[in-house]
């Protein structure tokens, strides 16, 4: 155990490997939670000592049970309390009296039922914090440790998993127990399986950091229903991919938008809460799972099976139907298709009948048995051009099932490639597919599902490569001269800083502005226009109004001085049309910049996450199309140039159609500075930069429109 | 009714619900704690103070009584 680690970590190495264990609150009665936990530690062999406490038994199961803690003649390394929660502090108290070190609170009946419980648990946190003493909970299903060093059941769940070298973790313990059914039926074991409950003390990212060390883990799988600090929880899973290598597979409830609706910008309606923690899970190289299957199926791809060095899949089927399944999946999850080099085309030639398809997929045919599987196997897997192998079979009467599955089996561990396989069916192919979980060759009853796990093994391949970047910081920025500007609103009481004061905010960070000014009378506004140069943008000032063009606020091209009187008049006409009781406070008058791509870039600052940078196609349609990419500030390089590939019409930017490309170097140019920005100045809540219009390649980026929201805004 | 009478009664309910030992039942004993009262037992020993005293306790406070010495002063409130 790293003794650098805080101590909540520490002290899991009491929770996880106590020598001595007391159950507070046990009882006799068979089938309740006090009884149930004493009996599973009992029952699966605890390698340490358990004491019972019990007010009023002598003995729990033939063991002797203590009044109290505190009566126990020996050392307590772990105390676990199943008292109701209105008494949990008096045991925390004598706990603290007995020099426990860790505890396990399953009792439930605190934060999560209201004000009172949380009461309680702030009551019980302040007594293990007197005393020193971490602990898990409340409002947990327990903890499991199969290491059979330990070998504890500190849980009431009905079994005991298998050993194996995939640690759990949730914040729901009901889904724990069906977890571990669902595990139990596929031949999945577990290294540590936590229920944390309402993470009171030790939080899941503790128990992330426990398990980074933990040598018996190799794949760490978390359930959250809530991120509560963003910026640790992407730290700390960075921290494991990158110093171990132990991929993070999280699945997260609550995929919602609450919060979008209230939002007032563009960037505020489209950064859901769940597309922020879509994209900070991924920016952190964790792999976000949408349902429990998925997440075992790519567990048990990770953890079973060598990463795979790149995406050409070799798929080997003996029915053409579902060899052509998996083909459109491994497309969908944009993997390749491995083309085979001549060498393993003239073994398959050679080897295989010549009915057989020798391209990729190879169809070794209905009726091939298992030396047909082995030589199709080994030769793909053997070829340089292929970098894991999906195995296929569908049982027909020739089909000799279990020894493919031995076969394949043993060729899968000749190679440092992944093999996957789906023997399709159901009750024909169980054997096979027994031997394949007990040999630890990943099985899928679906070819996507497979494709899928391939694809998520992928992804977590590169980003175990993925260098470590610093991200770019400007010294040209003009931090104080923005701070000033957003100092000034907020001290008049103002949380939105319309476009004419935007853009200086913008500009003090060397974003690429347009020529532009204020007019605050029809004339100043013809003079402007003709000083800015023709054509120019006209628009609307005014602190009532955020969305200019929905009131018609907006004329664009204006070409002439008497072009520029006119969208005066109109501007004013329209407004006042509009919204009668808006206050216009000027006109906006800004260089237009003929043709151009419009983008948009925004910032959002998310409860968890913190500062979030957002990318998409630009214009007043963005919430419709909805085509845009999100990243946690600060953004690194890499990330900005994968945020801009993420879009469906990132084509468009690169030059679709004959077209010239556009400036990209520009856009991320602009990402980053904004990125600094969003960390500079936290009153800024929310940020449109709509639109940033793109030029061609060379030609630069220029922001055409621009509106910022300050921490309390909540107008429109 | 006397506090001493009341108190006398209220030990020999939780003696019967809570099948523990009467010398074990002091007035600072916690009812969950030191007696081992579960969840069930709690209700029961609403009920049976209720019967006992021929009263109808509000149950939401009744549920925050945490010792015997509690329970006495709570259905001395009761009992006339």
């Amino acid at each position: 155990m790293d003794q650098t680690a805080p101590k909540s970590v520490r002290d899991l190495e009491y929770v996880f490997y106590p020598r001595s264990v007391a159950v507070l609150g046990a009882n006799r009665v068979v089938g309740t939670v006090p009884h149930d936990i004493f009996a599973n530690i009992l029952k699966d062999k605890f390698q340490g000592v358990v004491f019972p406490v019990s007010p009023k038994e002598r003995s729990i199961a033939g063991v002797k049970a203590y009044k109290y803690v505190v009566d126990i003649p020996d050392p307590v390394d772990l105390a676990i309390l199943v008292f109701p929660s209105t008494v949990c502090h008096l045991a925390m108290e004598q706990c603290g009296e007995k020099g426990v070190k860790a505890a396990i609170i399953i009792s439930a009946g605190f934060r999560e039922i209201g004000p009172v419980g949380l009461k309680r648990e702030e009551q019980i946190r302040e007594i293990a914090r007197k005393h020193g003493i971490s602990f898990i909970g409340p409002n947990c299903l327990g903890v499991i440790n199969t290491d059979p060093l330990s070998h504890l059941n500190a849980s009431f769940a009905r079994q005991m998993p298998a050993e194996g070298s995939i640690g759990f973790l949730s914040q729901s313990g009901a889904l724990c127990t069906a977890v571990l059914d669902y595990a139990q039926a596929k031949q999945i074991g577990f290294s540590k399986f936590v229920s944390f409950g309402n993470k009171a003390n030790i939080s899941d990212i503790d128990l992330m950091m426990y398990l980074k060390d933990d040598p018996k883990t190799k794949v760490i799988l978390v359930y959250l229903e809530e991120i509560t600090d963003g910026p640790a929880f992407m730290q700390a899973a960075r921290s494991i991919i990158r110093e171990t290598g132990k991929p993070i597979l999280v699945l997260k409830s609550g995929r919602t938008q609450e919060g979008a609706a209230a939002a007032a910008s563009h960037t505020g309606s489209l950064a859901g809460s769940d597309d922020v923690c879509d994209a900070a899970l991924r920016q952190s190289g964790v792999i976000r799972c949408s349902t429990i299957e998925e997440m075992f199926n790519i567990a048990i791809a990770l953890a079973y099976q060598p990463l795979p060095k790149g995406k050409r899949v070799a798929i080997i089927t003996n029915a053409g139907g579902p060899g052509v399944l998996t083909t459109d999946a491994v497309i969908k999850e944009k993997l390749e298709m491995a083309k085979f080099s001549d060498e393993t085309r003239d073994i398959f030639k050679k080897t295989l009948p010549a009915t057989a398809n020798i391209k990729n997929p190879v169809d070794v045919i209905g009726d091939a048995r298992a030396d047909r599987y082995k030589v199709a196997l080994s030769s793909a897997l053997g070829d340089d051009n292929v970098d894991g192998a999906l195995v296929i079979l569908t049982p027909q009467s020739m089909t000799d099932i279990d020894t493919i599955a031995e076969e394949i089996s043993t060729v899968a561990r000749q190679f440092e490639k992944p093999t996957y396989t789906s023997f399709m069916g159901e009750s024909e192919v169980a054997s096979g597919i027994q031997i394949l979980q007990r040999r630890q060759i990943p099985h899928y009853i679906l070819p996507e599902s497979m494709c899928k796990a391939f694809a998520g093994s992928y992804f977590f391949r590169r980003q175990m490569e993925r260098p470590e970047e610093s991200v770019p910081a400007f010294a040209d920025v003009k931090k104080d001269q923005a701070a000033a500007v957003i100092g000034k609103a907020v001290k008049e009481g103002r949380n939105y800083l319309p476009e004419a004061e935007a853009v200086p905010v913008l500009a003090a960070y060397g974003l690429p502005i347009l020529r532009s000014g204020i007019a605050a009378s029809r004339e100043e506004a013809v003079r402007l226009a003709a000083k800015i140069g023709f054509p120019v943008v006209m628009k609307v000032i005014s602190g009532d109004i955020i969305h200019k063009f929905d009131v018609k606020g907006v004329v664009l091209n204006v070409s002439s001085e008497t072009d520029a009187g006119a969208a005066w008049d109109s501007i004013h006409a329209n407004v006042h049309k509009a919204r009668p009781e808006a206050k216009i406070s000027g006109i906006y008058v800004q260089k237009m910049v003929p043709g151009g791509l419009e983008v948009i870039l925004g910032l959002k600052r998310d409860p968890s996450f913190g500062p979030v940078i957002m990318f998409g196609l630009g214009g007043i349609f963005v919430e419709i199309f909805r085509d845009v990419s999100f990243r946690v500030a600060p953004v690194p390089p890499s990330e900005v140039r994968e945020m801009i590939r993420d879009i469906k019409a990132h084509g468009m930017l690169t030059g679709a159609r004959g077209r010239k490309p556009r400036d990209i170097a520009g856009i991320e140019q602009c990402i980053h500075r904004l990125s600094q920005l969003a960390v500079d100045q936290p009153e800024i809540s929310e940020l449109d930069i709509n639109p940033l219009i793109v030029q061609d390649e060379g030609g630069g980026c220029f922001v055409a429109d621009a509106r910022i929201l300050l921490s309390t805004a909540k107008e429109n | 009714m006397t506090k001493d009478e009341i108190k006398q009664r209220v030990e020999k309910v939780t003696a019967r619900v809570l099948k523990v030992d009467p010398k074990e039942i002091k007035p600072g004993s916690n009812f969950a704690f030191d007696l081992g009262a579960d969840s069930m037992q709690s209700v029961e020993l609403i009920a049976g103070f209720e019967e006992e005293f021929n009263i109808e306790m509000e149950e939401d406070k009744a549920r925050e009584v945490q010792t015997v010495g509690e329970a006495v002063e709570f259905i001395s409130g009761y009992v006339k």
